[in-house]
């Protein structure tokens, strides 16, 4: 199997694609395809030429931390959770998530989905005692990996723009239903920062690994009014 | 304004990191990915408290002598009383912080049995407890952000810690974006970087906690303690990539094992424990299984459907993605797994080491678990181990001037040290010797161990220590995975050392060799280095535990 990979040496280099051929385990994960080309001999690529080890951030394995978020035949994914056998054609194609800037080959610098939690002041403070809201739909809230998935898939989200995306409603949908004192403030976040730009193309729920009914927390928060 | 350096942010870092802000510190809270990618997350099953309004007649006292009981007697009784009696709050603030703990119908916090423990005293987050806990803790550090008193510095792993005359006053960190050594000069130093994983390779836990930091700290000059005792979980599932835990939650839920025997299920726990035999301490099971000596299965396929998808939806969507098997229709296979390191730094009750102003919380440390860890109490050790610490410090707080003595020698050696290194390039070394050693842990400290499997352990790390500093710097791979080599060689020779010296059974460590306990050896064990020497001895004084 041919393995194509958009590589880049260091943040201020130019980006490339490398080739490799994968011979291991036909039931493997792109997380072990990727494990495997590192460490299981020397890394050679299809001209022959010995090259460096694939750079790829990951700590789970499982589908729970988000860190091997990347691009896989044009779909974001996690690796640990993308199976060889489920992909289609000879060639797999792998790159960095594009909305991020890259730190090397596909580990990239998820920042500015913290920066912006942070800019909109996203916390709790005080807690509302009493259940309020669908407890489940909150429970699925709090599952959110900041992976970043649901932003590289969506039409709307560009880093450094006003638009914040789907991992920030989310949280503001957490926040809203459990903070005594945040709730109002975090609505206007939740309007000047999503609600008012939200095209509802909904990709973010299609590629999410949590599996966040991201439409049910929209619905919740734009019907709210407090 | 007191500076607090708090390294590693998953819960029990991002715990000491929000105290000591809630008490007017400043702290600098580092680590090399976002808290999200911590193993903390990746903790399923729940945390242990006992809460006033149970109906099961549960109380402290009870959930102090499962614990110490569990820990085969060698855990100290005042830092497990605080342990067990903190619980109850600790449920309290991570609710106002946000996490989203599953309640009963009539409103209760839910709570499951969980093994080793008289009573259903474990509250939990559906299966996802350590993610809801992450998620509302991320929260409340951030409210500590948005005021200025904590300061996240990701994309920093730790090299050392800058300590003179036995005090601590900060550390060095290497900065993956500057490329370069950083020193960060503080009052008090937290260390929360996790177990030893990487000494075994992929375990069921994160691939991040390497047991570097600990192993550095050994080198100058902190105590380690309690390094054999590592438990293996039993219950877990060969994936391509990784074993994969099944939470004891299943179990919890009435879960049960067996292996079979001539056509016929054999439910060896139940035969020779009793109806509660699935749900005993993860050492005795583990053992079990491995005597049992044929495959063992794990069955919920009779529970309801209902209760299964309400209860343990996260085991049922990992066996399903990754092995591709319904465990509402049919028994998982099951084998033991390294997961958890009941020792590490030795830590003094309030989470001090043997180091002056070097504190160390959650898994990094030994404490509360003696010599087999109970599920529900790491996450619950994780949060009273943070706040511990925060408390400590802000106790020890004398509004004297602290004097720095001048540690630009040091700093620049170690500077000078990593450039030379990193001038000396070759292919590949350093992940290969990582790989062996892994190979060679999981072969010669197993479950059930010998003094020649220890002795030959001990012989193999001793040739990669030997060669270790001639080989050259693996460009292939980031600088931290060259230089935390050595400290984690070191730290697997404590490892082995700390295996072989304990020579009965007790717990997670099982001798061959010596199958009984020994009354005389009832201690925590304390192994400390001296320039390449490894000193283990028993803590009949008391030094660690009261």
């Amino acid at each position: 199997m041919k393995v194509n990979i958009l590589r880049q040496q260091s943040p201020f280099s130019e980006p490339y694609w490398e080739s490799f051929i994968y011979d291991g385990p036909e039931d493997n994960t792109v997380a072990g395809l990727l494990d495997y080309i590192n460490y299981n001999d020397d890394i050679v690529n299809t001209d022959g030429e010995k090259t460096g080890r694939i750079a790829w951030e990951c700590s789970c394995l499982q589908s729970v931390c988000g860190s091997c978020a990347m691009v896989i035949n044009g779909r974001p994914s996690l690796a640990c959770e993308t199976f060889l056998r489920d992909l289609k054609g000879d060639e797999i194609s792998i790159r960095p998530l594009s909305k991020f800037p890259v730190i090397s080959d596909l580990v990239v610098d998820r920042a500015s989905i913290f920066e912006s939690l942070k800019a909109s002041n996203a916390y709790i403070e005080e807690f509302v005692s009493e259940e309020r809201g669908d407890h489940e739909l909150q429970y699925a809230s709090a599952k959110c990996l900041k992976c970043g998935l649901c932003l590289e898939v969506c039409p709307n989200y560009r880093k450094g723009r006003k638009f914040f995306g789907a991992t920030f409603a989310n949280d503001c949908y957490l926040i809203y239903l459990r903070s005594n004192v945040m709730s109002k403030d975090i609505r206007k976040e939740y309007v000047s920062h999503f609600g008012n730009a939200c095209s509802k193309s909904l990709s973010c729920m299609d590629v999410c690994p949590a599996g966040i009914p991201l439409l049910s927390e929209i619905a919740a928060m734009n019907r709210s009014k407090r | 304004m007191r500076e607090i350096l708090v390294i590693g942010s998953g819960i029990a870092g991002m715990t000491a990191a929000i105290m000591c802000a809630e008490q007017g510190m400043h702290v600098t809270l580092v680590s090399p990915f976002p808290s999200e990618r911590s193993q903390s997350v990746m903790a399923a099953g729940g945390i242990n408290a006992v809460l006033k309004n149970n109906d099961q007649g549960d109380s402290v006292e009870s959930h102090i002598e499962d614990t110490i009981n569990g820990g085969c007697g060698i855990a100290g009784r005042d830092s497990v009383e605080g342990l067990c009696r903190g619980a109850e709050d600790i449920i309290g603030i991570l609710e106002k912080c946000g996490a989203v703990f599953t309640r009963t119908p009539g409103g209760k916090i839910a709570t499951r049995n969980f093994g080793g423990q008289s009573h259903k005293r474990t509250c939990y987050c559906g299966t996802s407890t350590g993610k809801q806990i992450v998620t509302a803790l991320v929260m409340e550090t951030r409210r500590f952000e948005s005021q200025g008193l904590i300061e996240r510095k990701l994309w920093h792993d730790f090299h050392s810690a800058l300590i003179k005359d036995g005090v601590c006053y900060g550390a060095l960190l290497y900065d993956e974006a500057s490329r370069s050594l950083e020193p960060i000069y503080a009052d008090a130093v937290i260390v929360a970087t996790g177990g030893q994983n990487a000494i075994f390779g992929k375990t069921t836990g994160s691939t991040q906690c390497d047991g570097y930091t600990a192993g550095r700290l050994f080198m100058q000059g902190a105590e380690l303690k309690n390094l054999e005792f590592i438990q293996y979980h039993p219950t877990t599932i060969e994936t391509p990539q990784k074993r994969m835990l099944v939470s004891e939650a299943a179990r919890g839920e009435g879960g049960r094992l067996f292996y079979i025997n001539d056509g016929e299920r054999i439910y060896f726990m139940e035969d020779k424990y009793g109806s509660r035999g699935n749900l005993m301490t993860r050492d005795v099971v583990s053992r079990e299984i491995y005597e049992a000596g044929s495959q063992v299965y794990l069955d919920v396929s009779f529970l309801d459907s209902k209760l299964i998808d309400e209860r343990l939806p996260e085991i049922k969507d990992i066996c399903s993605k990754y092995i591709g098997l319904d465990i509402s229709k049919e028994p998982v296979p099951v084998s033991p797994s390294v997961h958890f390191f009941m020792g590490g730094l030795a830590v003094h009750d309030d989470h001090q080491t043997n180091i002056r102003n070097l504190y160390a919380v959650g898994e990094c440390a030994s404490k509360y678990h003696g010599a087999n860890r109970l599920g529900g109490n790491s996450l619950l050790a994780a949060i009273y181990s943070g706040a511990t610490a925060a408390e400590a410090i802000n106790k020890a707080e004398t509004g004297e001037e602290i004097i720095r003595p001048d540690l630009k020698d040091y700093i620049d050696a170690e500077v000078s040290a990593l450039e030379k290194s990193m001038a000396s390039m070759s292919s590949f070394p350093v992940m290969y010797v990582r790989d062996m050693l892994a190979e060679n842990m999981n072969r010669d400290l197993g479950i059930v161990r010998d003094e020649e499997s220890l002795d030959q352990g001990i012989k193999e790390i001793d040739y990669y220590l030997s060669i270790c500093d001639q080989i050259k710097y693996d460009s292939s791979v980031l600088p931290y995975f060259n230089y935390s080599l050595k400290g984690i060689l070191v730290l697997a020779r404590a490892v082995m050392t700390s295996a072989k010296e304990r020579r009965e059974s007790r717990g997670a460590h099982y001798r061959s060799d010596f199958p009984n306990a020994d009354d005389n050896q009832a201690y925590s064990s304390i192994i400390s280095y001296d320039d390449g020497k490894y000193n283990v001895r028993l803590d009949k004084e008391n030094a660690y535990e009261s």
